[in-house]
């Protein structure tokens, strides 16, 4: 048996946007999301902990929801909208939640951080002012286990304040 | 002030005598920006041109004997570049802490030990390959319970003959003695006897192991997430046959450690072997469930515990047996489950034992304090329920058996009974008292009961209806930290270039804690430069010198004050091209925010790099520090307190943890900000500890049953509690600005106040960690029988 033959023939060819550009390629059906965002497209800011949708490193949001690419698989991903920690920076100035994350300390080994933050966008995305309890649910799928829970929860409401109120970011 | 005398080798530098303006601020943390933004490269995240990727066949069986092992059918596959076991490999061992284990045995000790290991073009030509591999086992019975094994003398039964001589040291029965504890026992009014039992706790960093190695013929580069580049470094170098200087260790950044990673691990000795059989960089990486199975965690422990009261509240003594599960051989245990019961309180009559004890229960390691936490568990709940018993407030008893330092008994010896010569301690210095220790726990203490409301205790569930009842628990701790014991070695060099570049050379790994940032802080204050002038080479062994790895809360106490020496001679040296410039003597000079000025006078200064400009362009000023061994006496030790309000269903079992305030010394917070991000993370530790993760095995077979993080039952963001921090601060004039370590202590005594406080909820006592809502269930129902009011 040649491995290599075998799964050559059985690649499927995707389209998909990733961080506003447009991407196609041939995969193998069985490469998870976060396999073709780490070693299809180099994007290695996405994380993976777990690779079973149990930590939530991987998280990136597509098409507006916030997603576990591990547990995803490229070819689902075709024809839709990704976007990584990769897009939230643009060149030396970062995203109001970064810089909150900074401010407050809500990283320590950083491992954790790119899912981290990408759920937090998800969430601002689509609440203005997120309370407390609303901040703990949209992490709740996201571990830390440096413990940084409290200054996430922190840079999270820190951020919903500037983003609602772009003059102050 | 004491008196100043830094722990380093040659020149102390002198204080600076004036007003701090880098160290104690909260500055952000210097790679903050590579983490939030995804451009952290973790080894896991790097590739090189044709590189192989590296899998591992484990064993499923808890002990065996390999009967046969036949590779020919993976190595026929396309793409298998090539396939170790113990058949090509004879001999070779792998290094833990020191403690070797071979590299493949004969036979199997452990669920998941490796049987084979492969390099293939691919992750799943190497996958695929794996199925291939046939193997022929002989099951032996196994062993999971430590206390059942005790009698065992030697580990035979577990491992076999292939640990000799000083593998299975490990084991050694350890006993401190004091005064004559039936004496003590004698005295006391009140006498109380209880079994604790504390489970297997995982690390569970997010991160699983992962490595990167390239071998060039002569030279081996590995890229790896450890705690440690120089103990990784050294512990290859011994099982690969290699000089250490031909091995360059890279760790810029670790997905968390907590003791899992401060030495090399199997996988990085596998890669390592693999790339220099194919001459080809070899990647590897443990799936979360090899990493649950084959990670030393946390021992578990069963501790009896004995303790003598006068009914005014002075403890006459104390006998403790702790009985660690080691595992399988080759784990690593140190002695330091003798530490808090012998020092924390006052007491005249102690005995103490450790027993380690060899199962075939995976493998075991330090973790967060390693016996820190089960050993303070043990000791203050039995605090609090010795307390009760003679009617005294758990506060007031602690106050009554407080010592201003450790307690100790200049006679005092610590002695192995295996037939050893007792070692005596030095345990005071020449005025009396015990050097390195600021204490502060009183301080600590009332400051956790004030904040939580302790007063409120007697009216919590007053007019309460429905089956949630409220508690409030209390517990204090002391915590073993590493920094300068014996044997002792810490390197530091600051470059200062022509251009007013400053480069901080160190061989430390920042584990999370904030090390770059905090010894930036400490050159930069020392200079008088800011932290964004101090470039930081680091976890690399080229361009650094040799550093202790990141672990047992050692390096903020061992590398300070080397980072702390090396800084101001470079000042000095500076100071020797400037004073001309001001036109005084380099020792009338002061620098503070970039400026160097004359200190009598500060208004006359020049700038930083104005001076710089006068360096040599090719002889930059080098400044080195070199840390000093600590004296023969006690080590450097934290201390702090904290305090729990919960609430407890009564149908449910389910423990809900309101709010937390917590205390802590660890002499002065270098950076206030990063200090309390160790400590909320301890507190994390603490939470899963009290009442949710532990490893469980099925009791036939005793394979791991929850090699994940959701059955582990890793607490999440809704478990995670409001808390409350409080950093209390001593000089320690021996370290650098008494900055001690903070990482270890917060998950210290969290368990036992929750135990504490779910006692003052409901009245039940339980001994078993973690809490969980059955125990917690069935403690009620003994308790509504008129049974025994505690757990076990």
């Amino acid at each position: 048996m040649n491995i290599d033959d075998k799964a050559s023939k059985s690649k499927k060819q995707i389209t998909l946007t990733v961080n506003g550009a447009m991407f196609t390629r041939d995969v193998f059906p069985h490469m998870t999301l976060a396999e073709f965002l780490r070693e299809e497209l180099k994007l290695t800011g996405t994380k993976v902990g777990c690779n079973r949708g149990e930590c939530g490193s991987c998280t990136v949001i597509l098409d507006g929801h916030s997603v576990y690419a591990c547990t995803m698989l490229a070819v689902e991903a075709g024809g839709k909208s990704v976007q990584t920690i990769e897009s939230l920076s643009v060149g030396d100035k970062l995203h109001p939640i970064q810089q909150a994350f900074i401010d407050q300390d809500a990283l320590q080994c950083g491992y954790c951080s790119p899912g981290m933050i990408m759920s937090v966008k998800n969430l601002l995305d689509r609440t203005v002012k997120p309370t407390e309890d609303d901040v703990r649910c949209a992490i709740d799928g996201n571990f830390c286990r440096c413990g940084s829970y409290q200054n996430i929860i922190k840079a999270a409401i820190d951020a919903s304040d500037k983003t609602a109120d772009p003059d102050r970011s | 002030m004491a008196e100043h005398r830094l722990m380093v080798h040659g020149n102390v530098p002198p204080p600076l005598d004036r007003e701090f303006t880098v160290v104690g601020k909260p500055l952000n943390r210097k790679d903050a920006v590579e983490k939030v933004t995804g451009k952290a490269l973790y080894s896991g995240d790097l590739r090189l041109p044709g590189m192989l990727y590296g899998k591992i066949l484990r064993c499923p069986h808890l002990r065996a004997r390999i009967v046969k092992i036949d590779t020919t059918r993976a190595e026929a596959l396309p793409g298998v570049r090539a396939i170790i076991t113990k058949e090509n490999t004879k001999g070779w061992r792998t290094y833990w802490y020191g403690v070797s284990q071979p590299a493949f045995p004969e036979v199997i000790t452990y669920e998941g030990q490796e049987v084979a290991a492969i390099a293939a073009d691919d992750v799943y030509i190497a996958q695929a390959a794996l199925k291939l591999i046939d193997v022929e086992y002989d099951v032996l019975g196994h062993t999971l319970n430590a206390e059942e094994n005790l009698e065992n003398p030697l580990p035979s039964s577990v491992a076999g003959e292939e640990y000799p001589e000083n593998d299975i040291n490990d084991r050694t029965r350890r006993v401190v003695k004091r005064g004559d504890v039936a004496k003590g026992f004698e005295q006391a009014d009140v006498v109380l006897e209880e079994t604790y039992t504390t489970q297997a706790q995982y690390h569970a960093t997010i991160q699983t192991r992962a490595c990167l190695v390239s071998w060039d013929g002569s030279n081996l580069t590995v890229w790896d997430a450890l705690q440690g580049i120089y103990f990784t470094q050294i512990a290859l170098a011994k099982s690969l046959g290699l000089n250490p200087e031909n091995i360059r260790v890279i760790i810029k950044y670790l997905g968390g450690g907590f003791g899992s990673k401060a030495s090399a691990h199997r996988v990085t000795y596998f890669a390592a072997k693999l790339s220099m059989l194919t001459g080809k960089p070899v990647r590897m990486e443990n799936t979360r469930d090899e990493e649950f199975i084959t990670h030393p965690h946390r021992w578990d422990f069963k501790v009896y515990l004995k303790m003598g009261v006068k009914k005014n509240g002075e403890l006459t003594a104390i006998y403790q047996k702790a009985i660690a599960n080691i595992g399988a051989a080759g784990s690593y245990l140190p002695n330091r489950f003798l530490y808090a019961a012998r020092y924390l309180y006052k007491c005249p009559h102690v005995h103490l034992e450790q027993i380690g004890v060899f199962t075939n229960l995976q493998q075991t390691g330090p973790q967060r304090g390693p016996m820190n936490a089960p050993s303070i568990f043990a000791l203050e709940s039995h605090i609090d329920r010795l307390a009760e018993m003679i009617n005294m407030d758990p506060l007031e008893f602690r106050l009554k058996n407080y010592v201003d330092f450790f307690y100790v008994d200049p006679e005092e010896a610590i002695r192995s009974v295996e037939g050893l010569p007792p070692i005596r301690e030095k345990l005071v210095d020449a005025t009396g008292k015990i050097p390195y220790m600021t204490k502060n726990l009183d301080k600590c203490m009332k400051i956790v009961t004030d904040t939580i409301g302790w007063e409120r205790r007697k009216h919590l569930n007053d007019n309460v209806k429905g089956p949630k009842r409220r508690g409030i628990g209390f517990a204090s701790f002391t915590a073993y930290q590493g920094a300068g014991n014996k044997p002792n070695k810490a390197f530091a060099d600051v470059d200062i270039f022509n251009d007013g570049t400053i480069n901080l050379a160190i061989g430390i790994v920042d584990i999370g804690g904030g090390q770059v940032t905090v010894f930036s802080m400490i050159a930069a204050e020392e200079l008088g430069v800011s932290m964004e002038d101090i470039s930081v080479t680091y976890g690399d062994t080229k361009g650094t010198r040799y550093a202790p790895a990141c672990q047992s809360s050692r390096v903020t106490g061992e590398m300070g004050p080397t980072v702390l020496q090396a800084a101001a001679e470079a000042r000095q040296q500076l100071f020797k091209l400037a004073a001309p410039m001001l036109e005084v003597k380099p020792e009338e000079l002061g620098s503070r925010n970039g400026r160097i000025y004359i200190k009598s006078d500060p208004s006359i200064s020049i700038p930083f790099k104005a001076a710089c400009a006068r360096i040599d362009p090719g002889r930059p000023i080098r400044g080195s520090g070199s840390r000093a061994t600590n004296p023969d006496s006690p080590m450097v030790g934290a201390f702090g307190a904290q305090a729990v309000e919960l609430e407890v269903d009564l149908e449910t079992g389910e423990v809900n943890i309101l709010n937390v305030a917590i205390a802590h010394e660890f002499g002065r917070a270098l950076n206030p900000k990063l200090c309390e991000s160790q400590l909320l993370g301890g507190v994390y530790f603490g939470v899963g500890y009290a009442l949710s993760e532990e490893g469980i095995y099925d009791p036939k077979t005793g394979k791991m049953l929850n090699p994940n993080f959701h059955q582990y039952r890793l607490a999440t963001s809704y478990d995670y509690p409001d808390v409350k921090i409080v950093i209390v601060e001593g000089e320690e004039p021996w370290l650098a600005y008494s900055g001690k370590g903070g990482g270890e202590n917060a998950n210290t005594p969290f368990a036992a106040a929750v135990r504490n406080g779910i006692h003052h909820a409901t009245g039940i006592w339980l001994n078993d960690l973690p809490m969980t809502p059955d125990k917690i269930v069935n403690a009620l129902q003994e308790k509504r029988k008129g049974g025994s009011s505690h757990a076990l």
